[in-house]
């Protein structure tokens, strides 16, 4: 009962979760309030870079629930974002359909092709980076898949239409307009909501044990397939609301936007920047990265004297997206969240 | 003078930088004097894989507007300058998405862009909600401008287009040479470009009694290779070969058509973004001899198009694509409409856009027009023939320089 020093959720740290998450809430509520306030400080300009965080930070959580929570590493978190959105843009050109009810539909079915991927890789034991891949290869596949079929459009992919007036019921609202923001903070903040009771919830605590150390917790009796399934069906449908949001927002995906490696990427790298495996981690990894690929085409389009040489350059946020992450890596290895939090708990 | 002799140096090393360092001083300048500052926002690739044909776009705008500048500024605004506020869109449609909507933002007065046609797609949709006028330079995709928008012209044929006249003058040049088409084999890039041009060329083949087969396509991004696909031509007996792809797999097909010997009577590009350039024949050598290519191009009888070729050739020293002279008539199209509406109201500058009257560098059919969708409907594909190691227009014969030989017995 003593024991708290673990870093990583233990046994004792299943005992201090009841208080942990009253603090996590308050800090929820706080984050929000204070993230309520941004729009009317931000310049206009900047109000499409503030949804992007957003939606990055949506993806993060999504892939920090099974990649990090439940340490079953994806490379192919494009293949839900790609079906949120196609989902999305799909049935509203078909049918008409309002993105809220898209955004139910394309929860379900990306957590029913999540169980059937996790399913076939568990069933064939493939685990670390031959899960990995398994997941990157479906990402692909579907991706060629959708590239191939005409009732998708194949390359050309999906317009969402544009509509005369502001509609709730439609998601869609005049350019720039804050509603978008708002939208897109409440779900986050869901999405931050889910994680933390399914994380309190039994499945949730069995999953950390799962990853902790499978073969106990199998000899204790959890059903280990279950729970693997169950986590990844929830985040993968946390991941396709993202893709619900980009394709509402963004107006627009093909195979390349909602299937290729980059949205895979986008999912994995504010979470691991942020602090793999810790509530606020993918949050603070969306706040770093989002911003990024903006504030050095700035820098570029007017660079300081000294830095005048690179003026015309373009490629210079992935440079620093690539020493972010070695940086880290070497530096932090638990990201931001998760340093800061060992420091908190050895001072 | 010490930092400045710095920047100098800086500059000599990473050629181009002195010219941007000339521009933002000139523009700060102007802004600062009198005269009001119109800003032309521009949205190109100017880094990834694009950025090549990004870069020679963005010059394209630069040197329109200089010349604009030069020639003394919008008159009817009181000599008001142009400045270049620019956008890089990476290719990818959400960054060109945030970087239109930066430039609306900074109170541009029109938009220029893309190259690509799911980047161009995203920002006529910005352009449309936020009543900015977009001009395209170059994007093919039909769809852009099936929405209905109000806010977006195209300077460049639309894919369709490519496919269909290719279909046309493939037909009519092998019939004049009495050696008619029995069979053209596609081989085309997985995108939305390679496949919208066949489709449309596919299409007018059958509304015209071609025979097609075998679809071969491959993607442009990863291919190191085309021998098997070409093998797959020479097997079916096809003895035209239609190629719709970018530069670097154009060489690449050119190549294999030399190693695998298909008895052809032609390779034709659909708007084959290797096939009529300067630099193809260097490329692919003796295997470029004979190549044909239905694309927008150059006029080259015309004395401007010639001038902005030399200017573009001295002031970046590279030679001047298509691509860059659309972008030179983009923002001649605005400043025109400028000086037509006496204003920089979005919806007024827009109506005078829609009644552009502007002799282009391009070949065309007239002067610039658009339709009520917004597509330049005198824009004019032509065929131009790899002859003597240069490739030149061939047909349809207003535009002529030589005539076509058929036929070319590409790779033999």
């Amino acid at each position: 009962m003593t024991i708290t020093t673990e870093t990583r959720p233990g046994s004792a740290a299943i005992q201090n979760r009841r208080q942990s998450i009253q603090r996590s809430l308050i800090i929820l509520v706080v984050i929000t309030v204070l993230a309520a306030f941004a729009p009317a400080l931000l310049p206009e300009s900047s109000q499409t870079i503030a949804v992007r965080v957003l939606i990055f930070a949506i993806m993060a959580i999504g892939w920090n629930l099974m990649s990090g929570y439940g340490g079953m590493f994806s490379f192919g978190h494009a293949a839900f974002f790609g079906i949120g959105a196609y989902t999305d843009v799909y049935l509203l050109e078909h049918f008409g359909w309002s993105p809220w009810i898209s955004l139910v539909v394309g929860a379900m079915l990306a957590a029913l092709v999540a169980i059937c991927i996790g399913y076939l890789a568990f069933r064939y034991k493939l685990r670390s980076a031959y899960f990995a891949l398994a997941t990157f290869a479906f990402a692909e596949m579907l991706r060629l898949l959708a590239t191939n079929t005409s009732w998708v459009n194949g390359t050309t992919g999906f317009h969402v239409p544009l509509l005369p007036d502001n509609s709730w019921s439609m998601l869609q609202f005049a350019a720039n307009a804050p509603q978008y923001y708002y939208i897109g903070l409440a779900l986050v903040v869901i999405c931050l909501l889910i994680t933390m009771f399914y994380l309190r919830s039994r499945t949730g605590i069995h999953t950390v044990a799962v990853r902790d150390n499978e073969d106990a917790a199998d000899a204790l009796g959890v059903n280990v397939m279950r729970v693997k399934l169950t986590t990844m069906a929830l985040s993968a449908a946390i991941t396709s609301v993202a893709g619900m949001f980009y394709a509402q927002y963004f107006m627009f995906v093909d195979p390349d936007i909602a299937f290729g490696q980059a949205q895979s990427v986008q999912a994995i790298a504010p979470a691991v920047i942020g602090g793999v495996a810790t509530l606020w981690g993918p949050l603070v990894g969306a706040l770093i990265l989002g911003p990024l690929s903006d504030l050095t085409a700035g820098w570029l389009r007017n660079p300081p004297t000294f830095l005048e040489f690179l003026s015309g350059r373009g490629g210079l946020d992935v440079v620093l997206y690539s020493i972010l992450l070695i940086v880290i890596a070497l530096v932090l290895p638990k990201g931001i969240v998760g340093s800061i939090r060992d420091w908190w708990k050895r001072r | 003078m010490r930092t400045r002799s710095f920047v100098k140096l800086v500059a000599a090393v990473g050629s181009g930088a002195v010219l941007l360092a000339g521009c933002a001083g000139g523009g700060s300048g102007g802004s600062s004097g009198d005269a009001k500052v119109i800003k032309i926002g521009t949205l190109h690739p100017l880094s990834g894989a694009n950025a090549g044909d990004g870069t020679q776009l963005e010059n394209g705008v630069k040197l329109g507007i200089k010349a604009i500048n030069d020639a003394g500024g919008i008159k009817a605004l009181g000599g008001a300058k142009l400045e270049l506020d620019g956008g890089d869109t990476k290719g990818t449609p959400d960054t060109g998405q945030s970087e239109a909507q930066r430039l609306v933002g900074d109170g541009v007065v029109a938009l220029v862009g893309t190259y690509q046609s799911a980047v161009s797609a995203n920002v006529a949709a910005v352009a449309e909600r936020n009543k900015v006028p977009f001009v395209m330079d170059v994007s093919g995709d039909d769809a852009i401008l099936s929405h209905g928008y109000k806010y977006s012209f195209r300077m460049q044929p639309q894919n369709s287009r490519f496919g269909t006249t290719a279909a046309q003058y493939v037909k009519a040049i092998s019939a004049a040479a009495n050696r008619p088409v029995t069979k053209v084999a596609y081989l085309h890039e997985a995108t939305a470009f390679g496949t919208g041009v066949y489709q449309a060329f596919k299409a007018e083949a059958q509304k015209s009694g071609l025979q097609m087969g075998p679809e071969i396509t491959y993607d442009a991004a990863s291919v190191s290779d085309l021998t098997t696909q070409i093998a797959q031509v020479k097997a079916s007996g096809a003895n035209v070969l239609v190629v719709s792809g970018y530069y670097r797999d154009g060489v690449l097909a050119a190549k294999a058509i030399q190693t695998v010997k298909p008895a052809l009577d032609a390779v034709v590009g659909a708007a084959d973004g290797a096939f009529d350039q300067p630099q193809f024949p260097t490329d692919a050598g003796s295997a470029s001899q004979g190549y044909f290519d239905v694309n927008y191009h150059f006029d080259d009888k015309s004395a401007d198009a010639k001038a902005f070729s030399a200017l573009y050739k001295t002031t970046y020293k590279d030679e001047a694509r298509t691509g860059a002279a659309l972008a030179y008539d983009s923002v001649r199209v605005i400043a025109a409409a400028l000086e037509k509406a006496g204003s920089t109201d979005a919806s007024k500058v827009r109506d005078a856009i829609a009644q552009t009257n502007l002799t282009p560098l391009t070949l065309s059919d007239g002067p610039i027009k658009f339709s009520d969708k917004g597509e330049n409907s005198t824009s004019l594909p032509v065929l131009t023939q790899v002859q003597n190691g240069a490739p030149v227009v061939v047909y349809p014969q207003s535009a002529a320089v030589k005539s076509p030989v058929y036929p070319a017995n590409p790779g033999q």
